[in-house]
Parts: C-alpha cells; structure tokens; sequence
C-alpha cells in the first residue's frame, strides 16, 4: 500500500482505538494520581475541559491505551502476534508500577494487536502503526492543550464519563 | 499478512488453553469471575483479569524464544496457565503491592 495512505488510515485507527479504550475505561473521570489532578486544573485554567484535562493528565501519569496502542504496534513490528501478547503483560506490569489497576492499558494493547493483524490483511504494516500513533497522540498532547481537552470533552459526555469533580 | 509463527492455528489453540487453565484454576482457588463493580476503577484480582493476560504474555515469551517443548507448546500452555493462575492468587499481591494512598483510578 502507498505508504501516505497506509500512514492516514494507521493514524485515524491509533486514534479512534485509543480514545475509545480510554474514555469508555473512565480516564476523563477522575484523576488517578495527584499529577493527573494538577495537569486537569491546570488544562482548565487555560480555558479548556476539566475532564478533558484529566483524560490528558491520566495518559501523562500512567502507561494506558495511548501507551498500549504505541507498545503493541512495537511488539508486533518486532515479533509479530507474540509481541502484541507481551507487549500486553508489559504495559499491564507498568500499569500496576504507576498505581493504576491496568484495565485501559491492557485493553488497549490487545484491541490494537487485533486491529493491527486485520488491517495487514489490507497491507497496512506494524511500522505505519508505529508512526501512526506517535501522529495520533501529537494532536492530543502536542498542539493545543484546551482545544484537544474540549473535544476529548464532548466525546467524554457523549459515552456518558463526564467527570463529577468542580 | 503478519506471521503467526510455524503453525498458527496449534499456536491459537495453545493461547486458548492457556487462558481456560489459568481461568478454570483461578476459580477452583476462589477467586472471583469478575472484579467488584465499578469494574473500571476495582483493583481486586479476578479469573478474567489479569490472569489471562498473565497467561498469555509469559506463553509468548515461551514462544517468541522458539521454546516448544512436546505437542507444540500444548504441554507448556497447560503448565504456564496453572502456574500463573497460582502466581496470580498468593503472590502477585505480593510483588504487585496495591498502592496505599491516592491510587484509586
């Protein structure tokens, strides 16, 4: 596959698996850590969503499916749908290392284990994924945090995780 | 098409054993089937979580080092499974140590 295209659909997949795992796994919700905590009021303070904030610190302070996404395209590249399983195992390990019980983590590693071998079938390889969700996290965390913080917002309410903190 | 090593379907079916012998064990050592509700934010270990995926990594580990043993794998998926079950249950708390304070996601 041309290489431009495989990388556009890779990144819009990395995206959808990772905000996906993470809202429906209650990241916008409240903050894991006392850091998730600062980087939410902190996101809010510069006009932008308070779970959406959180959503932001939460992926920062723990390894969840935004690193689950990115190690599992890495274990595939490098030993195939073994690597995706142990990729799995490591994320979850370094879950349970940042005080987070590890279901967004792990469940995000296996989706896109998953993902990745189905869209090989349309020739789309591991390394596409790979750079795919470095793009996909860049336009969370990278360019402007209010604006990624509102729509991760609106996708929050809309799955019904809208935070209940002030 | 990613290669799913020497014989996929033996491997899939490895996998599977693996995970029903870690759940079946973790149940008979009464664990719970399921984390307590709301399951997003529980830290109790279950049968369904992390065994399995303790399972799973530690069997792909064996196999990505190309250690297959006798009936492709299928004797080392039985043990795996059944010995992570045990591991998941009296130690894991152990090495895994839930977080005292401000650890609730």
């Amino acid at each position: 596959m041309n290489l431009i295209i495989g990388l556009i659909i890779a990144t819009v997949v990395s995206w959808l698996n990772f905000v996906i795992v993470d809202t429906f796994l209650g990241l916008p919700e409240a903050p894991g850590v006392k850091g998730a905590k600062t980087v939410g009021y902190s996101i809010k303070n510069r006009k932008g969503d308070l779970s959406g904030g959180f959503f932001q610190g939460n992926i920062l302070c723990s390894p969840d499916a935004s690193a689950g996404t990115l190690i599992a395209s890495i274990g595939v590249y490098i030993s195939g749908i073994q690597g995706g399983l142990i990729a799995a195992l490591l994320v979850y390990i370094g879950n349970r290392l940042c005080a987070d019980p590890g279901y967004a983590g792990t469940c995000g590693a296996l989706t896109m284990t998953l993902l990745i071998f189905i869209f090989s079938f349309i020739g789309i390889t591991p390394e596409m994924f790979i750079c795919g969700m470095v793009i996909a996290i860049f336009t969370i965390q990278g360019i402007h945090h209010p604006t990624s913080s509102r729509l991760i917002g609106k996708i929050a309410k809309s799955f019904g995780r809208y935070t209940k903190y002030e | 098409m990613i290669s799913i090593g020497a014989n996929g379907f033996q491997l899939f079916v490895n996998y599977i054993v693996a995970i029903i012998v870690a759940i079946v064990l973790s149940l008979a050592l009464r664990s719970p089937l399921l984390p307590k509700k709301p399951i997003r934010f529980s830290w109790t270990k279950s049968a369904l979580f992390p065994t399995p995926i303790f399972a799973m990594g530690i069997l792909a580990i064996f196999y990505s080092l190309n250690i297959f043993w006798i009936y492709n794998g299928l004797v080392i998926a039985v043990i795996v499974g059944a010995f992570l079950a045990i591991f998941v249950k009296y130690l894991f708390d152990y090495i895994f140590p839930i977080p005292q304070e401000g650890g609730s996601k």
